[in-house]
């Protein structure tokens, strides 16, 4: 079957808000840049178009209807995922491996500022029966589930909340060396306990602040991609997602959703010892210490090991696992359904050697993780690499 | 993007509403038995899976892992004991909560999915995982069969 490379990426700079544009001209922003990079006309060259976006994020019903002009998608074949962008990024990977198109383009944004009730909406995703009553009373924040999963995960692994709130001072600190990233900072460990608990043991900057931005990729079929241009290309070899229980109740401690959707992701890629095989890993951490869930669930350690690997200083740019250089969502800001496109495109910018101060000598084989956010138990996993 | 806007009394907005208010949600056929029992018997029913030997608390009328329909509804009892808990210090807006609201995910024993509810009663140093626990329900009189009607779950 034929295989699938990465033609161009464009991406905004992401920040906390964005006044001085509108969605659709966020969108075309990066569009246009990822379209410069690989080096093509959508109006000619482009088969399809994925977007990937969800009413309520963005402010107005059926969304799906408003994607095609700022993409120069208009009276082409268009389509709107409701899910994360690793999602998009998926159905646009079937859609050139079955042949039926060439070059498709994915593009994921957050508006998110332009949201005055974000914290309401989340609400809104709970279930309205047995679940919603209980916080809707005192209109208690929605994230109050992070912190009971954090306690779920922290007994059933022995982690312990330092290790976590490293992530967050990991992450942060890597963001400095991420322009794209609004949110880089050098703190310590006692500032981030300082910043006090939000929902026990949460804690307030162990919480990935929102940020607005888009990210556009372009998607070739690989004999189409190495006629358009000479330079080495990065491919997706393998992709894979997965939902677990929406009941927040019945949810797993180990990110079951991360899991199953790296094995089948792996699968197609071949990888059977990550920790040897990967150079880059972008895994979610929205919530710090989903970092270290995900990390276990990826299969880069064993449940309870991942703590440990980040108070040893095995993570990060001079550690043996290489995770969230980009800064991670503490860094780069939680960009909804855009956050796994994020994750991607810093795969490959490490694979192509252009990620600058970041840069990780070498690297040939990396992994993007996804996870849709609080309430609910949805991952993505893609697998990329370079063969030259 | 050619020429960008520099001044930020330039930037124009307006202000929009999403007509999402009004939603009508059915309570379904498990869930019409959990509230019925526990408005009129105070009881908290859970739904088992005979294939799968897994109590579903509440009730569902599907196996999420064997597939297989459920029929067979059990008594769970009020008593359980905690199987993860936060302590939620702010509200919606970003203000504090005094004081804060304390949620829990109670086990009503091995073999059984918890139920995600609030603690009450309880100093918030005192509370561990394991810790046991009992619901306590809104009067009779009072209980309109809503998962409120179970004010909340404290020490025993």
């Amino acid at each position: 079957m034929r295989d699938v490379a990465v033609l161009g990426v464009g991406a905004t700079a992401f920040t906390s808000q964005t006044p001085e544009v509108n969605w659709k001209e966020l969108i075309y922003d990066a569009a246009v840049k990822a379209y410069a990079e690989a080096g093509i006309d959508p109006r000619r060259d482009v088969d399809s178009f994925v977007t990937c976006a969800e009413d309520y994020w963005e402010g107005f019903s059926i969304f799906d209807e408003f994607t095609p002009d700022q993409l120069g998608g208009a009276l082409r074949p268009t389509m709107t995922v409701c899910g994360d962008g690793l999602q998009g990024l998926a159905t646009a990977y079937m859609q050139i491996k079955t042949g039926m198109f060439n070059i498709v383009v994915v593009e994921a944004h957050s508006k998110i500022s332009e949201l005055l009730t974000y914290e309401h909406i989340v609400e809104l995703a709970f279930d309205p029966i047995y679940e919603r009553p209980l916080s809707a009373e005192r209109e208690v924040h929605p994230y109050y589930v992070a912190g009971l999963e954090m306690n779920l995960y922290l007994h059933a692994t022995g982690t312990t909340e330092e290790q976590c709130a490293l992530v967050a001072v990991h992450n942060r600190r890597q963001a400095l060396n991420n322009p794209l990233a609004p949110y880089g900072a050098r703190l310590g460990l006692q500032e981030i306990f300082h910043s006090g608990y939000a929902f026990t043991p949460l804690k307030k900057w162990e919480i990935a602040s929102r940020a607005d931005g888009c990210i556009v990729f372009v998607l070739a079929a690989g004999e189409i991609a190495r006629r358009l241009t000479k330079k080495p290309l990065v491919y997706v070899e393998g992709i894979g997602w997965s939902s677990e229980s929406p009941w927040i109740s019945a949810r797993s401690a180990d990110a079951s959703y991360a899991r199953h959707a790296a094995q089948m992701a792996y699968r197609q890629a071949g990888i059977t010892n990550p920790r040897r095989q990967i150079d880059v890993i972008e895994v979610e951490d929205r919530f710090a210490f989903k970092e270290l869930q995900h990390l276990e669930a990826l299969g880069f350690a064993r449940p309870g090991e991942a703590g440990w690997l980040a108070q040893s200083g095995a993570l990060g740019l001079d550690g043996e696992l290489k995770v969230n250089l980009s800064g991670g969502s503490l860094g780069c800001g939680d960009l909804i359904e855009a956050s796994g496109l994020q994750r991607a495109l810093e795969i490959v910018l490490q694979l192509r050697g252009e990620a600058g101060a970041r840069q990780v000598p070498n690297a040939r084989v990396g992994v993007a993780q996804s996870w849709r956010g609080l309430p609910h138990g949805t991952g993505a996993v893609a697998v990329f690499a370079r063969r030259d | 993007m050619i020429e960008r806007i520099e001044k930020a009394t330039e930037i124009r907005h307006w202000l929009g509403d999403m007509e999402a208010d009004h939603y009508y949600y059915s309570s379904g056929i498990a869930g019409e038995k959990f509230f019925v029992a526990l408005r009129d018997e105070g009881q908290i029913l859970g739904a088992h899976c005979a294939a799968c030997n897994l109590t579903y608390v509440p009730p569902r009328i599907y196996c999420e892992h064997c597939f297989a329909e459920l029929t067979e509804y059990k008594d769970m009892g009020k008593r359980g004991c905690v199987v993860a808990f936060t302590i939620a210090h702010y509200d919606k807006a970003g203000h504090r909560l005094e004081p804060p609201e304390i949620f829990a995910l109670i086990s009503f024993g091995p073999c059984t999915t918890p139920l995600l509810h609030r603690l009450g009663e309880v100093e918030p140093e005192k509370i561990c995982v394991g810790l046991e626990v009992e619901a306590v329900l809104k009067p009779k009189k009072d209980r309109e069969g809503k998962i409120t009607d179970i004010l909340y779950f404290r020490p025993r």
